[in-house]
C-alpha cells in the first residue's frame, strides 16, 4: 500500500497551485515545440532549463517533463496537416494521417491521435507508477560492477538501435565517452583535455553541446533543403471526435502501441522515435487488410501515436530508478535534478519523495491538460505553421545563443555550442547519428567512475564483473547484443 | 574518395590523439587506474572502429549523396553566430542581436525596410523577456543595453 500512500502523496505535491501552472506552462510549449519542425523537445529543454533555476526542483522538472511528452502530442498535428513531422517520433503519423487529411478526415485523424496519446501516456504513467518504486527498490543493492556493466548494456543497446551503421553508432559512443572525460578528474584532480581553458576545465556543458548538436545544426541543414511550398490543410472546426468504427479499428491498435513503446522507451537509445515505427510495422503485420495502410488507414495513426507517448512515460523508469538517461532528454533532465541539488536513482524515492511522486502523478494531471487543450487550439497551431522557416530560424539561433550563454553568463559555452553545432551539421552529412554521442558524454563519467571503483575493491582484477551474477547477466547480454549482427550477417552470407 | 573514408580517417586521428593524450597523463595500474586509463582506452576503441569503418569503405566504393554545402547559407551563418558570441561581452546583447537579426533577414533576401523593423523589434521583445521577465544577466554595451 506503500504505492498508493505515495501516489497519494504525489497529487497533493502535483496539485499545488505554482505545480499545476509549472506542468501547464510544460505541456503547452511541449506541444507548441512538437508542432513546429525544426525545433525538437531537446533543444527546448536545454534552452529553458537556465529559466527554471529559480523555482522549486519539483516544480522545474514537472514543467520540464511536460515539455517532453507535450512534444508527442504535438507533433501529429503538423504530420497530419502539412505532411512534415512536427517531431522525429511522429515521421510515420504522415504516412496515413497526411493521407487520411487529403480524404477531408483530417478530424478523425487529428481526434483519434489526441485520444490515443492520452491513452497510452495515462497507461504508461499507470505502469510507471507500480513500477519504478519497487525497481528503485531492487537496484539498490546494485555496487559500482553492477552499475558499470548495466551502463555497458544501455550503450550496447543504443547503438542496436541505430539507424544507420552499427560501427558509426559505437563509434560515436566512443567520441561521446571521450567528450565525457573533458576537464577536470573526479578522483585524481588532473585536467584532461582542457588545453589551459577555463570553459573546458569544468569539462563540456551538457546544454550548450545539445543546442549544438540538435538545435543549432538542424538550422543549418533546414537552411539547405528547399522550402518547399507547404500545403497546409485547413483545420477542421468538426469531426474531431472519434466514431464508433473509428474507435473499433483503433482500439487494438492504441493498446497494442502502448505496451510496445513503454517497453521501448525504458530501452536506452530504443525511444519514441523506434516505438513510433515498430508500432507501425506491428499494425502493418496484424490488419487483415494491409495494403490500406499509407492511404489513410486509421490503425497506421493510432498505433504510432499511442506508442511515442508511451514511451515518453516509459523513459522515467531508467532515470528515477537508476539515474541513468535513456534518451537525450532525461540526460538533461538528469542534468536538471543535479542542478537542484537531487542525486537521481535508486535513492531518489527516500530523499526526495515530492520530487519522485510529484513527476509521476504531475503526469496523469499533464496528461488530461493535453487532451483539453489539443484539439481547440488545433486552429492555432494551423495559423503558426504558416510563418516561414526564413522568419523562424533567426529567432531559434538566437535562443539557443542566449541559452549557451546564460547557462554560466559566459562566452566559452556559447563557443561549445557553436562548435558542437559545426560537428552535429558534419555528422549528419557524413550519416552519422548524435544520439550515441550525448548519452555517452553522460553516462561516460559515471561509467569511468563505476569502472575504477569496481577494480579499486577488486584490487585490480577484472574477475570481479564476471563473478558478480547480476554484473555478468548484463555484460552477457551486451556481448550477445554486439555479436547478433555479427551472426546475422555470416549467414546471410553462407546463403548466398 | 567515399565519405566513410574521410570520416574514419578523421575519427582515426582522433583516436591516435585521445590514446597519446591518455598516455600522457598515466594509465595508473589495474589496481589504481588513474587519469589516462579512460582517455587511452576509449582512443583505442574509437580506432579500432575508424580501421573497421575505413576498411568497409574501400569494399563499398563510393556511395551516398551529396557533401558540398547547396548554399553558401550555412556558411553565412556560421560566420553569424561566431561573430555574435565574439562580439557579444563589448557590444552589449541588444546592438549584436539587432545586427545579427537583420544579417539573417537580408541572408533571406527580405527588404530592408522589413529586415530592420523586424530585427529591431526581435532585439528589443528579446530583451524584455530574458532581461528583464526571466532576470538573464545579458552584457550591457557601451550604450548602457
Amino acid at each position: 500500500m506503500e504505492i498508493f500512500r505515495g501516489a497519494l502523496y504525489g497529487f497533493q505535491v502535483a496539485l499545488e497551485p505554482i505545480n499545476l501552472l509549472y506542468c501547464f506552462v510544460g505541456v503547452f510549449i511541449g506541444t507548441l515545440v512538437g508542432v513546429l519542425p525544426g525545433l525538437g523537445p531537446a533543444a527546448a529543454i536545454a534552452l529553458l532549463l537556465p529559466s527554471t533555476y529559480a523555482a522549486s526542483p519539483v516544480a522545474a522538472i514537472i514543467m520540464l517533463a511536460g515539455i517532453y511528452y507535450g512534444a508527442m502530442y504535438g507533433g501529429s498535428t503538423t504530420s497530419i496537416l502539412v505532411n512534415i513531422p512536427g517531431e522525429a517520433a511522429s515521421v510515420v503519423t504522415c504516412l496515413d494521417g497526411h493521407a487520411m487529411a487529403r480524404q477531408g478526415r483530417a478530424g478523425a485523424a487529428l481526434g483519434i491521435a489526441a485520444f490515443g496519446s492520452f491513452i497510452a501516456g495515462t497507461l504508461s504513467v499507470v505502469v510507471l507508477t507500480f513500477l519504478a518504486p519497487f525497481l528503485a527498490r531492487v537496484t539498490l543493492s546494485f555496487g559500482p560492477p553492477e552499475y558499470f556493466a548495466l551502463m555497458v548494456l544501455g550503450l550496447t543497446l543504443l547503438t542496436y538501435f541505430a539507424r544507420e551503421s552499427m560501427v558509426k553508432a559505437l563509434m560515436m559512443a566512443a567520441v561521446g565517452l571521450l567528450c565525457g572525460t573533458v576537464g577536470q578528474d573526479t578522483i585524481s584532480g588532473r585536467f584532461r583535455f582542457a588545453f589551459g581553458i577555463r570553459t573546458l576545465e569544468d569539462g563540456l556543458g551538457l546544454i550548450p553541446v545539445i543546442m549544438g548538436l540538435f538545435g543549432v545544426s538542424e538550422v543549418l541543414l533546414n537552411l539547405e533543403r528547399r522550402e518547399e511550398t507547404k500545403e497546409i490543410f485547413a483545420p477542421p472546426t468538426r469531426g474531431l471526435l472519434p466514431t464508433r468504427d473509428d474507435w473499433r479499428s483503433s482500439a487494438m491498435p492504441i493498446l497494442r502501441g502502448s505496451a510496445l513503446g513503454f517497453f521501448l522507451g525504458i530501452l536506452p537509445g530504443a525511444g519514441a522515435i523506434i516505438a513510433s515505427f515498430a508500432s507501425y510495422a506491428v499494425e502493418k503485420r496484424a490488419s487483415k487488410h494491409p495494403e490500406r495502410f499509407g492511404t489513410g488507414a486509421i490503425e497506421g495513426v493510432a498505433g504510432p501515436e499511442a506508442a511515442n507517448n508511451a514511451a515518453a512515460g516509459g523513459a522515467f523508469i531508467p532515470l528515477l530508478t537508476l539515474g541513468i538517461p535513456a534518451n537525450a532528454v532525461m540526460a538533461i533532465l538528469l542534468g536538471a535534478l543535479m542542478i537542484h541539488g537531487l542525486q537521481p536513482g535508486p535513492l531518489l524515492v527516500k530523499q526526495a519523495p515530492d520530487v519522485f511522486w510529484g513527476i509521476i502523478t504531475s503526469m496523469y494531471i499533464g496528461n488530461a491538460m493535453l487532451l483539453v487543450l489539443n484539439l481547440p487550439l488545433i486552429p492555432l497551431w494551423a495559423r503558426l505553421l504558416r510563418v516561414p522557416y526564413t522568419i523562424m530560424f533567426p529567432f531559434i539561433l538566437l535562443f539557443c545563443l542566449i541559452g549557451a550563454y546564460s547557462v554560466g553568463n559566459n562566452v566559452g559555452d556559447g563557443i561549445v555550442m557553436w562548435g558542437f553545432g559545426i560537428v552535429g551539421y558534419l555528422l549528419k552529412k557524413f550519416d552519422y547519428e548524435g544520439a550515441p554521442l550525448i548519452l555517452a558524454m553522460v553516462i561516460g563519467p559515471m561509467m569511468e567512475e563505476a569502472l575504477r571503483q569496481s577494480l579499486i575493491l577488486s584490487t585490480g582484477s577484472f574477475a570481479v564483473f564476471a563473478t558478480r551474477p547480476i554484473s555478468a547477466g548484463f555484460l552477457l547480454a551486451s556481448a550477445l547484443l554486439l555479436l547478433l549482427p555479427l551472426v546475422r550477417r555470416s549467414i546471410r552470407i553462407s546463403d548466398m | 574518395m567515399s565519405r566513410d573514408l574521410v570520416s574514419g580517417v578523421f575519427w582515426l586521428a582522433v583516436a591516435i590523439f585521445a590514446a597519446v593524450q591518455g598516455l600522457a597523463l598515466k594509465l595508473g595500474s589495474l589496481h589504481h587506474p588513474g587519469p589516462g586509463f579512460f582517455p587511452f582506452w576509449g582512443g583505442v576503441v574509437l580506432g579500432l572502429l575508424s580501421v573497421v569503418l575505413i576498411v568497409g569503405s574501400f569494399r563499398r566504393g563510393v556511395v551516398g549523396s551529396r557533401l558540398r554545402p547547396e548554399s553558401s547559407k550555412s556558411l553565412v551563418v556560421i560566420g553569424a553566430l561566431l561573430a555574435y558570441l565574439l562580439l557579444l561581452e563589448s557590444l552589449g546583447f541588444v546592438a549584436v542581436t539587432f545586427l545579427f537579426l537583420l544579417l539573417l533577414f537580408r541572408l533571406e533576401r527580405r527588404s530592408w525596410t522589413f529586415s530592420a523593423v523586424s530585427a529591431g523589434a526581435g532585439a528589443f521583445a528579446s530583451y524584455v523577456m530574458f532581461q528583464l521577465w526571466l532576470k538573464t544577466q545579458l552584457p550591457t554595451g557601451p550604450f548602457g543595453f
